[in-house]
Formats: C-alpha cells, sequence, structure tokens
C-alpha cells in the first residue's frame, strides 16, 4: 500500500516537476505558546489562508514567474528576544527569501534592528504604538491606522459629534491601552467633556466589580474601556450585571474577535471598538471575497483587526513582490513607493505609516460588525447603546 | 587540573564563536553565557546557604531598568556597571528584611519581590509617561557577547573563589545549621546578606545587556518570572555543589531548547517538567554531582 503510495506520489512527482520552480521560502515567528498565544490564530490563519490562496493560483508571480509559496516557521513564545534570534536565524540560517511579521508591537519593535542591519524588508501588521513613527523608515511599514493618538482623537470627535458632554475610563496598564489613555485625557478636556471616573487595572484582573460600581455611580454618557481580549469579555459580563447604562461604550481589543460575540452574545449589541474594515464596504472590491474564503476555510468569522492587519501586509507583499522580485533594494523601494489595492481599500506609505486608510471604529450591531465613523466610510449610522 | 584545562577549552571556544558562527549562533551563545552568569550568580546565594531565591528576575530587571535610562545618556560600560552595582545596592537594602524568613517563606517572599518590582516599575513609568521603550542604536551582537562573556567568566570565577574562602565555608556551615554555625562564631547575618549582594551584581549587568539585545522595553515581558524559575531549573538539573553545575545546567538546558524548539514547543515544556522530577528524585546533585562518579567507575 505505501509502495504504491510512494510509487504514485514520485510519479506526481515527475510530471509536476518540469513546471514547478523552485519553491519560494518565506520564514516568520508567531507567538505560539505563552502569553500572547490566544491573539495568534487571528493572526496565522490570515497567513495559512493566503499561501492556500496563493499556491491555488499556481504560486506567488515573483517578478513575473509563478513561485509555490512554502512557510518557515517557528515558536517565539511570546518573548521579544527570541523573535530577534529568530529572524536572525530566518536570514542567516534558513535563507528565506521573504519575511512575514511576528504577532504584536514588542515583537515588531524587537525585530526591527535586525531588518536594519541586513536591510531586509518586511510590511508589519500587528502592531500600534505611537512610538512606531520613531523606527528609521526603509526595512518595515506599519499597515494599522489604528495608533493610540490617532483614536484618541477620533474617539473625542465621535463623543461630541453625538453630544456626549461627560466620560468615564476603565484602563488596562498595559502599553496600548495606556498609550491610548495619555492622549484621550487631555482630548477629553479640550473638547470641554468631563471625566467623571477613571480607574486603572492589572492584566491579570479576575473581578471588576468595585471598579465598574464607581462607574455605574458616576453615569459617564461615554465609557471608554481600554482594555485587551480577556478583559474586554469580563467588563461585557459584569457591566451587564452592574447594569452600567452609558449609550456610548467603548471596548478597545476584543470585541471585533469571533470568539467575543459567541461568548458574549446578543448583549454585546451596541459596543463601539477598534477596527477600520467591515466587508459591508461595497468600493473595497477585495473585502466580501476574502471574508467569505475565510469563512469557508475557518467556519468562523475573521477577526476584523488583526485577522485583516495580517491579510493585508500580505497583500502588500504580494504586490510590491510581482514587481520587483525579491531583490531586496528593490523590494523596499516597491514597498515604499507603490499604492497598493488590498481587502482595506488602496494603502500608500508615508515613512513607516499608513497614509491612506482613516482611524475608525466599528460598532455591533446586531449580528455584524458595522463601520460607523468616519461618517466618509461608514457601513451604518452609529447608534446609542439601550441596554444589555 | 584536567577540570581547568576544559573549562580554558571551553573559554577559548567561547571566546572564538563570533569569529566563527553567523549571527544565530552567536545569538544562541549570548543565551548560554546569559544563563551560566545568572545560574552562577544564583548559587552564591541559594546553593550556599541554602535559602532559595525564585525571584532572580528582579535584579535582571532591575539591571536592565537602569540601562534604559541610562541609554544615550553614559558610555555602554558604565551602564553595565551601574546596572550591577543597582542590583547589588537593591539586594544589600532589601537583604536584610528578606533573609530574616527561611525555607519555604524566603522562596515565596522573593517571588512575591519580583512581581512588587515589576508592579512598581509599571507606576513609576507611568509617571514618567513612557508605557514602553524603544532602544535605538543598540551595540551590535557580537559587543554585546563579548560583555556576556566576561559576565559569565566573572560569575563563574566568583563561585569559584567564594567557595574556596573563609567567607564560602561560613555560608555552607550556616546552610546545614544556622544557629550552630552562629555559636561557633560565623557572624551569620552579615554572611547572608553579603551572599545575596554578590548574587544579585552579576545579574543586573546581565539585565542590561539583554535589554540592549531586545531593544524593546515593558515592564512586564523584561521582569519574567520565567527567567526565575529557568535559574532555579538549571541549577536543580546541572547542580549547584560546585562551578560545574551551573555550565552544565545552562549548556544542557539552552542546548535543548534549541534542538527542540523548532518543531516541538509543547514537547520541550513536557521534558523539562520531566527532566526536573528525573534529577529531584534520582540525582539530587544534579549532572555535575554524576560526572565523577562516573569516572570512578570503570
Amino acid at each position: 500500500m505505501i509502495r504504491k503510495l510512494s510509487i504514485a506520489l514520485a510519479a506526481a512527482a515527475l510530471f509536476a516537476a518540469p513546471a514547478a520552480a523552485q519553491n519560494i521560502k518565506i520564514g516568520f515567528s508567531l507567538a505560539k505558546t505563552g502569553l500572547f498565544a490566544q491573539a495568534v490564530p487571528s493572526q496565522l490563519n490570515a497567513y495559512e489562508l493566503w499561501r492556500e490562496q496563493v499556491n491555488a493560483r499556481g504560486g506567488l508571480d515573483v517578478a513575473g514567474k509563478k513561485r509555490m509559496v512554502e512557510f518557515v516557521q517557528y515558536d517565539d513564545q511570546s518573548n521579544p528576544g527570541n523573535a530577534v534570534k529568530i529572524y536572525e536565524k530566518l536570514i542567516t540560517d534558513d535563507k528565506v527569501e521573504l519575511l512575514l511579521a511576528p504577532w504584536g508591537t514588542p515583537h515588531h519593535f524587537a525585530v526591527a534592528p535586525v531588518l536594519e542591519k541586513y536591510k531586509f524588508p518586511m510590511v508589519g501588521n500587528t502592531a500600534a504604538s505611537v512610538q512606531l513613527r520613531e523606527i528609521k523608515p526603509g526595512n518595515i511599514w506599519f499597515v494599522t491606522s489604528a495608533i493610540p493618538d490617532k483614536m484618541a482623537a477620533e474617539l473625542v470627535a465621535m463623543a461630541k459629534a453625538n453630544g456626549y458632554k461627560t466620560a468615564g475610563i476603565v484602563a488596562n496598564v498595559l502599553p496600548l491601552a495606556k498609550e491610548i489613555k495619555a492622549s484621550l485625557v487631555p482630548a477629553l478636556q479640550k473638547a470641554g467633556i468631563a471625566v467623571k471616573v477613571s480607574e486603572e487595572y492589572p492584566p491579570d484582573i479576575k473581578d471588576m466589580t468595585a471598579i465598574l460600581t464607581k462607574v455605574k455611580a458616576a453615569a459617564p454618557e461615554a465609557l471608554f474601556v481600554l482594555s485587551y481580549p480577556g478583559d474586554s469579555v469580563l467588563y461585557a459580563k459584569q457591566a451587564k450585571e452592574i447594569g452600567i447604562a452609558a449609550p456610548f461604550q467603548f471596548v478597545a481589543v476584543g470585541p471585533t474577535m469571533d470568539f467575543f460575540g459567541k461568548v458574549v452574545g446578543p448583549s454585546a449589541n451596541g459596543l463601539v471598538t477598534m477596527g477600520h474594515w467591515s466587508p459591508a464596504k461595497a468600493d473595497w472590491k477585495r473585502a466580501k471575497p476574502f471574508y467569505d474564503a475565510y469563512v469557508k476555510k475557518f467556519n468562523e468569522k475573521p477577526d476584523y483587526l488583526d485577522t485583516v492587519v495580517s491579510y493585508m501586509s500580505l497583500e502588500i507583499l504580494e504586490q510590491a513582490v510581482a514587481k520587483a522580485g525579491t531583490d531586496k533594494q528593490k523590494l523596499r523601494q516597491a514597498i515604499a513607493s507603490m499604492t497598493f489595492d488590498t481587502i482595506n481599500g488602496p494603502v500608500k506609505f508615508q515613512g513607516v505609516q499608513n497614509a491612506i486608510t482613516p482611524t475608525a471604529f466599528l460598532q455591533i450591531q446586531g449580528s455584524e460588525l458595522q463601520l460607523v465613523w468616519p461618517k466618509a466610510i461608514a457601513t451604518s449610522p452609529f447608534k446609542a447603546k439601550t441596554g444589555w | 587540573m584536567r577540570g581547568a584545562l576544559a573549562l580554558a577549552a571551553l573559554a577559548l571556544a567561547a571566546a572564538a564563536l563570533p569569529a566563527v558562527a553567523g549571527d544565530y549562533h552567536v545569538g544562541v551563545g549570548l543565551g548560554l553565557l546569559m544563563y551560566v552568569a545568572l545560574t552562577q550568580s544564583w548559587t552564591v546565594l541559594s546553593g550556599m546557604t541554602g535559602y532559595v531565591s525564585l525571584g532572580h528576575v528582579v535584579f535582571y530587571g532591575l539591571g536592565a531598568y537602569v540601562a534604559v535610562l541610562l541609554w544615550g545618556e553614559a558610555p555602554l560600560a558604565a551602564i553595565v556597571a551601574l546596572a550591577a552595582l543597582a542590583a547589588f545596592a537593591f539586594a544589600a537594602l532589601i537583604g536584610l528584611p528578606a533573609l530574616r524568613v527561611r525555607g519555604p517563606y524566603f522562596v515565596i517572599l522573593t517571588f512575591g519581590l519580583a512581581e512588587l518590582a515589576k508592579y512598581v516599575v509599571i507606576v513609576v513609568e507611568g509617571w514618567l509617561g513612557k508605557f514602553s521603550r524603544v532602544i535605538f542604536g543598540a551595540p551590535d551582537i557580537e559587543t554585546l557577547y563579548y560583555i556576556m562573556f566576561g559576565l559569565a567568566a566573572a560569575a563563574t570565577l566568583m563561585t569559584f573563589l567564594v567557595r574556596r574562602s573563609r567567607f564560602g565555608r561560613g555560608l555552607l556551615a550556616l546552610r546545614e545549621n544556622e544557629e550552630a554555625a552562629e555559636t561557633v562564631g560565623v557572624p551569620t547575618v552579615r554572611f547572608k546578606l553579603l551572599a545575596y549582594a554578590l548574587s544579585a551584581l552579576i545579574p543586573g549587568a546581565v539585565g542590561s545587556v539583554m535589554v540592549l539585545r531586545q531593544t524593546y522595553f515593558e515592564p512586564a515581558q523584561i521582569f519574567d518570572p520565567v527567567v526565575s524559575f529557568t535559574i532555579v531549573t538549571m541549577a536543580v538539573v546541572g547542580g549547584s555543589e560546585d562551578m560545574k553545575g551551573p555550565l552544565l545546567g545552562a549548556a544542557g538546558f539552552v542546548l535543548l531548547s534549541e534542538l527542540l524548539w523548532a518543531n516541538a514547543p509543547q514537547l520541550y515544556m513536557v521534558l523539562l517538567g520531566l527532566l526536573l522530577i528525573v534529577f529531584v528524585l534520582f540525582a539530587p546533585q544534579g549532572l555535575s554531582g554524576l560526572l565523577p562518579a562516573r569516572r570512578r567507575t570503570p
């Protein structure tokens, strides 16, 4: 049996051989274990869907020549130090021709000097920090438009446009939350919105009752919960029990992930969250096909944040490689200068940042996530949250 | 004599690595030297006095924080030295109350102390308006490697010298019976405190080097309890009865992890647990305890 199979395989290989050029090795590290492990499927699924799609099209177009995509991947155990080592290994030892991004801001920052040293271009995805602007442009780019200070400004603009006069802040102490908060507080003051309550909590919080009781007593109209996936679920559950009645409730990271809706259920209706993409946006031609392909392959919805930025980074790389091939110098120039057609509309970089995609917010409306801000790209108007 | 020769050969090989290997292998070497330096330092306290520290990452983290604060303001050598001194001073300060408790209480206390320091740094960073920091223009890996080589060598030498000294004998005496040692004239309080501070000195410097390697500082990731656990594991597997133990433990672990990490990260953790159990049950003296016995048998 096995022998027959191997003969068949050998025969298949013989037939396939003349047509197939050498596979293109693409390397990356992921936090498959450790602190960030639960965030990784959002990113890895995008990578795997893309590889499957590209290989189904006959391979990656490398300056006119099709080559099948082969991944070289390692687990960085959620440790940025390991990511540094892995990218050095990928470049010098595995000799991959292209690199994909690791997960999260710390890992992007950690590998940036490695990219710089080897002049190896990489399109980043799951990183958002005001500090990314300080990184020397040329070898790394960030597709996200959810930069904390821009987000804070837009959140305040959105609250003001809806006529809210009072605000509350509940923030995790991890970097992204603190960066948003640092810009949010002065922006609220400037807009004349009074901060009635402001609380912080540790990353491993298990009970928010005390904090939410204070929030309830202060009764702000706009509540900004600067949370991560685990504590976002905790917030939604306990805010419902306690009866937080703010008509505008922003929950930073989590509601875009498929599990959030499954765990929290219909009471999540009306929550606003970070995210700049929707498959309902008709003029982003690639958005709906991506959504459908993802749902078909994984039998769940994509994460509107991490899966989307990850997939965008692949589209950008694919289009740049089609034009420039894998020569590092040419590829760097292509990424820095081209305008890319992505599931999130056109993308062009200025320095290390995406200069086109607007900072935007999503709202859970029924079973869908709708773009509600800014109005120019909205797929549905914002609706005040009317209870849980 | 043979031991000294072997050690010299090892040192030569380590010193030559950057000349013959690529960045990846130099990076593996850097990690190995880091754990040699940390575990050797740890044995000065925990191996010799029996006060088991499960929070040595606190010194590593403090050193890293010193480096982050001073980077760009002071030369590299001064930063590494100051990081070491800061950790030393912190241990000397905290040691007096901490070393009043023994056994499991001391273990828990050191662990808690590291967590406390982590959250204090998070709060301080918040006041400073910094929520994570990116380090620009960090030295290249060869430079960091040679500094780490120096630190690992210094830690090994320190363990060796302490063991041979009157001070070291005093530490061993107080490990066996603190009251008895006190009675025969060992100044136990002073000795314990000095051992604690010495065991913190090099980990402070190691932290400063490793944060420059990562080029990214975020308190929750630098004060990572896994570093503390790994040190203890290496000491248990390698043995903490002489200076060979930490060398063997660190080498065994770092190399094993490099071999397994690529393909089977979960298996690595399972093996780690199994190894620990096997060594605690069957070879409480660690790898280094097995070596001479084997040499005698043939």
